[in-house]
């Protein structure tokens, strides 16, 4: 008779772990709600590649909330272009909102842009650097020349690395309390083909901002790092004019999202606290899979994530394999047409 | 209930599969014999790379070491010859900087002199060197330098190479040699970390992209060296990193070059030559082939608890440096310079 009661009792203990891992997630959420978020009003933040996609899409929210904003690129007519869409949702008279036109792929550079933009804040730090400037352009790695390689870097790493090693002997030298934020990528986690120059790039920006959250400890400094995947800006068509077809191939299953949509995300992330961005599906199973050291968000989500990337990254893996596998002989083809077999040392980058 | 051993009996399948598959790559195929291969080790003259160059030749590989300095690589082929196994194997040494990317190619070049023309079957690229600092006392000239030490003096001759194998269509093995700093970072290294994560970058790329051209890539990660490099290295690093890295004993280069050898022979692609490298390893899988996938998992489930438990305890030692960092930055005049 016995035997039949305990057959009929519901389990207690699965009910119960369920009940305290919501407690617990519960908990931590809450916590999060309590501590005080990042206040954007009325600080200098400063916008690297400012003047188009996600770095344009960054300035407008921080004018809408009432942020003074200097943004910073290259392309003076992008600038201007930039800036009409920036005053026209200024929120108020004294916002100081102003556009410099600067190659920050050099320490000079970047030191420059940086004197230029203290300038209205009475030669002040600015409170939130943003680090949007950069571009990709993928391609078979052998048909890189060390010249595509380098303007890789370039591109990727230290036109974020000079303006964060300057703002930082600023902040730290003037005892300034701030934020630096970089953008890597889904690639800073998980790479492809294609992208021989770029990964290492993003990967190296990961590394740095890595070791950088926990240095700057020893100052007032937040460091925060964003990594994107697919974001349909105009930054997307030039790095499509390159990209071998068997990668965009691959990367069909990322539906991809608008610059305005990820900047949102970003934004959200810095004021959070968050140290690794990722306010996606995909990101955050790539940074929970690659978590390592790294501090991250809710012990039990990333648990979850990290378990989807466990068992599924490798099961994408096997197949891009297989994919890249069967590309062979029209890869062949694809580098006779091009004169690689014929060419005597280097061969040229083809655009 | 029902519908929750439904979801578990799927999360189940969809893992045993998972662990078939895995298994099923895991399955043992023949092993690579460096008898006879022509081997050619960058930064072959001193460390891991002498020590890898020495145990090649002592199975029976043609070994070619490239380095800078004449005296070191001197001194290195005389320890290299003196693990001569047979009289046809060819032992040759070159100067060249590989930071330099035409230096590069033409180390390759000159070495494949000695081979009838032929390039390598093996390429390891063990050359590179570090010089930890504070981010904020580091200048364009020392980042430049560390990103030139850690990643342009590997990716230069990978190109190379890679061009190569895809132009004669031949096979090939390109050897990294990264760091647990590739896999993670600390106070002290902004000017090395960055580069050995960008390492694993072109690694982890290359492994898919060189099945184009039959090729396998390899890349291992070791920690502290105890060679004349970390020596040069600890000269500079800032106290607090030392202190942090006071409880990892550096290894013995030979060791590691028997662990290296060992990997690229079994065909794994990251080589991680300890419990610790291990750790980081499979606590940053990413998409990154398993290795043994039951092991696998028992590395990152350490990590999952571990990691996190020990940074905390490193982030509460830098926290309690600030002063002493206020103090020696005040020393330096930091305060006083105009950016």
């Amino acid at each position: 008779m016995n035997s039949v009661n305990s057959c009929n009792q519901p389990r207690m203990y699965p009910v119960l772990v369920t009940i305290l891992l919501i407690l617990l997630t519960g908990i931590t959420m809450l916590g999060r709600l309590f501590s005080k978020s990042w206040d954007s009003k009325g600080k200098h933040c400063y916008v690297t590649g400012g003047s188009s996609g996600l770095g344009l899409a960054v300035a407008k929210l921080l004018v809408l909330k009432g942020a003074h904003v200097s943004i910073v690129s290259r392309d003076t007519q992008r600038l201007e272009n930039a800036m009409k869409e920036l005053e026209a949702i200024r929120t108020s008279p004294s916002q100081i909102i102003k556009s410099y036109s600067y190659d920050l792929v050099t320490a000079t550079g970047a030191s420059q842009a940086l004197d230029a933009v203290c300038e209205p804040h009475q030669g002040r730090n600015p409170d939130a650097i943003f680090m949007l400037a950069g571009s990709c352009h993928p391609r078979f790695f052998i048909e890189e020349t060390e010249e595509t390689m380098r303007t890789q870097m370039d591109q990727t790493y230290w036109v974020q690395a000079w303006t964060a090693l300057e703002a930082s002997k600023r902040m730290v030298r003037d005892k300034t309390k701030g934020k630096i934020v970089f953008h890597s990528a889904y690639i800073g986690y998980i790479t492809l083909i294609g992208y021989a120059a770029y990964g290492p790039g993003r990967m190296a920006l990961r590394a740095l901002a890595d070791t950088l959250r926990q240095e700057f400890l020893l100052y007032d400094i937040d460091i925060h790092i964003a990594f994107p995947g697919t974001m349909y800006t105009p930054g997307y068509d030039i790095e499509n004019a390159t990209k071998p077809k068997i990668t965009l191939k691959i990367e069909e299953t990322d539906p991809g999202v608008t610059g305005d949509q990820y900047a949102k995300g970003l934004l959200r992330g810095v004021q959070n606290g968050d140290f690794h961005i990722s306010p996606d599906l995909l990101g955050n199973i790539f940074r929970a899979s690659m978590r390592g050291v790294a501090p991250s968000g809710n012990f039990f989500v990333d648990s979850l994530w990290n378990f989807i990337g466990w068992v599924g990254l490798p099961i994408w893996r096997i197949s891009v394999d297989s994919t890249v596998r069967g590309h062979r002989k029209e890869h062949e083809e694809y580098l006779a047409n091009k004169g690689f077999y014929s060419s005597k040392t280097k061969a040229s980058a083809t655009s | 209930m029902l519908h929750i051993l439904g979801l578990g009996n799927s999360v189940l399948s969809l893992t045993l599969s998972t662990l078939l598959i895995a298994f099923w790559a895991m399955w043992p195929t023949k092993k690579w014999d460096p008898r006879g291969q022509f081997c050619y080790v960058t930064g072959g003259s001193s460390g891991l790379g002498l020590a890898l160059a020495v145990a090649l030749t002592g199975r029976g590989a043609h070994v070619t070491i490239v380095a800078r300095n004449e005296e070191r690589l001197a001194k290195a082929l005389a320890e290299i010859e003196a693990n001569r196994q047979n009289p046809n194997q060819i032992l040759r040494s070159y100067s060249y900087s590989l930071t330099d990317p035409e230096a590069s190619q033409a180390a390759l070049g000159a070495a494949s002199e000695d081979h009838d023309h032929k390039y390598p079957d093996a390429v390891f690229l063990c050359a590179g060197a570090a010089t930890p600092g504070f981010f904020v006392e580091e200048d364009a000239k020392s980042m430049q330098k560390g990103m030139d030490n850690t990643y342009w003096i590997q990716a230069y001759t990978a190109l190379a190479y890679a061009k190569h194998l895809a132009r004669k269509q031949t096979q090939g093995k390109l050897v990294f040699t990264s760091s647990l700093l590739g896999y993670m970072s600390l106070i002290g290294y902004s000017t090395y970390a960055p580069g050995k994560h960008a390492l694993r970058g072109l690694a982890e790329t290359l492994r898919s992209e060189l099945i184009l051209y039959n090729s396998s890539v390899h890349i291992m990660f070791p920690g502290n060296i105890d060679s004349p490099g970390y020596e040069e290295e600890n000269r500079t690093k800032p106290k607090i990193t030392l202190e942090i890295e006071s409880t990892d004993r550096p290894t013995a280069p030979d060791v590691l070059a028997k662990e290296l050898i060992d990997g690229v022979r079994r065909g794994d692609f990251h080589i991680a030559p300890d419990m610790l490298s291990n750790i980081f390893r499979s606590s940053t899988m990413g998409a990154t082939p398993h290795q043994n996938v039951l092991l696998d998992a028992f590395y990152a489930g350490i990590g999952w608890i571990g990691l996190p438990l020990w940074r905390r305890s490193v982030d509460s030692k830098v926290l309690g440096h600030r002063e002493e960092h206020k103090e020696y930055l005040q020393t330096r005049d930091f305060f006083k310079s105009t950016a």
